[in-house]
């Protein structure tokens, strides 16, 4: 009875000490692995504020401003350019109702675009018709 | 279980005497002396093991429920030895998030002395990589006695691969924070720079130090880049477009320098504040030339006209004196000695509104005197105008206030002559004359509304500050300020052409024009200053150096430029601003 005891106590301990190896080894390369992303992350870091501090150089007002005089012929925008959402015109009708099966056919039997071109071409006139 | 256990052991000891009991007895008498109870004892024993075991296993399983409640912070921050020497800053951002500088990891290069086996060999390849090197300067530093050299500081990544293949022993590198300020010139003056070792020198970085960022670095814990970015009020695009416009309108009118500030007076927020000229943050060397100091709040000037419009704003508000009332202006004021001239005499009894819109030196005198030396001073000490105004920047200069104020330093002081102070001062003083009374600290960091209210103090009353607006309008619809008036944005503003101080007399050449201009007139969202000094006169000014030709002009320029970038909508056909500013107040009434 106490020899199957002290078999079980000391396979329980053999047990025990090769599980608590294990656990002490894999917390040892977890913690290799996360200082090893410690160190990715703040490189990582640095080469994003580096690259950010980048990308602020190149987008500066001055070198903008110098480019665009270069290289546009834009203008700088005038007060009257400006105008209110609530000022804009309303849209106009479509021609073409919502729902017309055939919307060319539609448009081409209007009788107020039967005059109108559609090449480049200019309109013959009506007595060469 | 304990009992029990000991029970067990009892029995297996006490099982054995019958076999061999003379040898036992032998060497039980050798071992333990004759008369002692063994079993008794091993039980004792047996019990105390127990004890100590149990109290040993209790502690590793105590130890093990801690590490597994308390979280990882527990653990102490080690920081790598090759980095660290320079304090990481925290990134400055402009109002809409644009980097005004930031930290860079940069390589540094140093040298163990004793670690080195040839200098001379040493010295050689590292001048080859480095051209830049001084000799000299390399030979004597790896010679010398010391344990830790710096070569240089702050290489390139590519320079770092070349020194690393020449392999020489002794020689090192440690990862740096640089201070990086992508826009250069745009903002220096209000960012400031910083000294080799990442500390702050000036403007806004030294302000950072002062606030616990030099101590949180001498704990070692400004290490990591974990601070969070501080954001300030200055705004990049507008910053960029008057540090443009001021640099233009120096060159034109071959000025000594130019200066501009943009405000809002509803929070005390600086926008922008640019003189120029100024330096690069990323060469501080340049900042130590003394035409290159930020005029607007180290510099202290006679501000000339600008300064009637707190004169005007003090009479209007003492209740003494209305819109309607006049004043004698048809001659010079002589007082002692002295006679005080109009520049645009007009020689007749002037209004209150013509007084301020002819800019008249007679007709403000005459209205400080009739209020007194000391209401003068008392007005003048509530706007702060006076003492020494201090914001984040380290930089600030007092103002020189005449010792013995008597009446005659109210007569030049009314029209700003013999009271020197800083512009921003005054603008902080022409801010409270604008937004309806309050008199609110002018500052670099965002802050809201709310927050401004509770540094506010109330200075003038709301009716005198629509009064003032209406002036400053006034003056831009008929007055000395036409070329301002950008349409759709109903400028108000003050002209100021002050005369230098040259060998202790005013100069009649040398001028410091000045305009305050604030807008829109009915409802303040930023007040602005263009001051220029010592400008010329040109052709195209027809030979006049005066604030109607250069710093008005150049006041127009800016705003027209910036009012859309500020989010200001323009806004035409507004009535003038007798009918619009004025008509409010007599409601009000």
């Amino acid at each position: 009875m106490i020899r199957l005891i002290n078999i079980c106590v000391i396979a329980a301990l053999f047990v025990a000490a090769a599980y608590v190896y294990k656990i002490k080894f894999e917390s040892t390369q977890r913690a290799e692995q996360v200082a090893k992303l410690r160190t990715e992350i703040r490189r990582e870091h640095d080469a994003i504020a580096a690259l950010r501090a980048e990308w602020s150089r190149l987008d500066n007002p001055a070198r903008i401003q110098e480019l665009a005089r270069r290289h546009l012929a834009l203008k700088p925008i005038e007060q009257r350019q400006f105008d209110r959402l609530d000022q804009l015109p309303e849209r106009p009708t479509p021609l073409v109702p919502a729902g017309v099966s055939d919307p060319i056919g539609f448009l081409i039997a209007l009788p107020e675009l039967a005059d109108t071109p559609t090449a480049s071409i200019t309109a013959p006139k009506k007595s060469e018709r | 279980m304990r009992s029990a256990l000991a029970v067990t052991h009892s029995t297996t000891l006490g099982a054995a005497p019958g076999t061999n009991s003379w040898r036992r007895r032998l060497s039980h008498a050798l071992l333990y002396g004759p008369n002692v109870d063994r079993a008794a004892k091993a039980k004792a024993r047996l019990g105390l093991a127990i004890v100590v075991f149990a109290l040993g296993y209790g502690v590793i399983a105590g130890r093990l429920v801690m590490f597994a409640v308390a979280p990882e912070s527990q653990l102490v921050r080690r920081s790598n030895a090759a980095d660290a020497v320079a304090t990481a800053r925290p990134d400055l951002l402009d109002r809409n998030g644009e980097i005004l500088a930031t930290d860079v990891r940069a390589p540094s290069l140093f040298a163990e002395p004793h670690r080195i086996i040839d200098v001379d060999e040493a010295v050689e390849l590292l001048t080859a990589v480095l051209p830049d090197l001084e000799t000299a300067e390399v030979r004597e530093r790896l010679s010398s006695k010391r344990r830790f050299v710096w070569l240089k500081r702050e290489i390139t990544p590519e320079q770092r691969v070349a020194v690393h293949r020449l392999g020489l022993p002794g020689i090192g590198f440690m990862t740096e924070n640089k201070r990086v300020y992508p826009n250069g010139v745009a903002a220096a003056h209000i960012i400031g720079h910083v000294n080799i070792d990442n500390q702050g020198i000036a403007g806004i970085e030294k302000w950072l130090d002062r606030n616990g960022l030099a101590d949180l670095h001498l704990a070692g814990l400004a290490t990591d880049r974990l601070q969070q970015p501080v954001e300030l009020a200055v705004d990049l695009r507008i910053q960029h477009a008057l540090r443009d416009e001021l640099v233009k309108a120096r060159d034109k009118y071959k000025a000594k320098a130019a200066a501009g500030l943009i405000m809002d007076p509803r929070t005390g927020e600086i926008t922008a504040m640019v003189s120029v000229p100024d330096y690069d943050a990323n060469n501080p060397r340049e900042a130590l030339d003394p035409t290159r100091i930020n005029r607007l709040t180290t510099g202290v000037f006679e501000m000339g006209s600008t300064f009637k419009a707190l004169t005007v704003g003090m009479a209007l508000d003492s209740g003494k004196i209305s819109l309607t009332d006049s004043f004698d202006a048809r001659t010079a004021l002589q007082y002692g000695k002295f006679t005080i001239h109009d520049f645009h005499a007009q020689n007749r009894v002037l209004t209150v509104p013509e007084i301020f819109t002819y800019s008249s030196n007679v007709g403000t005198a005459r209205m400080a005197l009739k209020l007194g030396v000391e209401h003068h001073k008392w007005f003048l000490r509530k706007l702060g105008q006076l003492d020494r105004l201090r914001t984040e920047l380290p930089e600030s200069a007092e103002p020189l206030v005449p010792r013995n104020w008597g009446e005659l330093n109210t007569v030049t002081i009314a029209f700003g002559h013999g009271l020197s102070v800083a512009p921003l001062q005054a603008m902080m003083g022409v801010g409270a004359l604008m937004n309806g009374g309050y008199l609110i600290p002018p500052t670099f960091r965002k802050r809201s509304e709310k927050e401004a209210m509770a540094l506010a103090t109330r200075v003038i009353k709301p009716s005198t500050s629509e009064k003032m607006r209406y002036l400053m309008r006034l003056n831009v619809e008929k007055g000395t300020a036409t070329k301002a008036d950008v349409d759709g944005f109903y400028v108000g503003g003050k002209t100021g052409t002050a005369e230098k101080v040259v060998a202790g007399r005013y100069s009649k050449t040398k001028v410091l024009t000045s305009f305050t201009a604030v807008l829109p007139a009915d409802q303040p969202r930023y007040v602005l200053l263009i001051m220029i000094d010592e400008p010329q006169g040109i052709p195209e000014t027809k030979g006049f150096a005066t604030s109607g030709w250069n710093a008005v002009p150049v006041g127009g320029a800016v705003i027209a430029r910036i009012a859309p970038l500020l989010g200001l909508e323009p806004r035409f056909e507004l009535p003038a601003s007798d009918k619009l500013i004025l008509a409010s107040v007599r409601e009000s009434r």
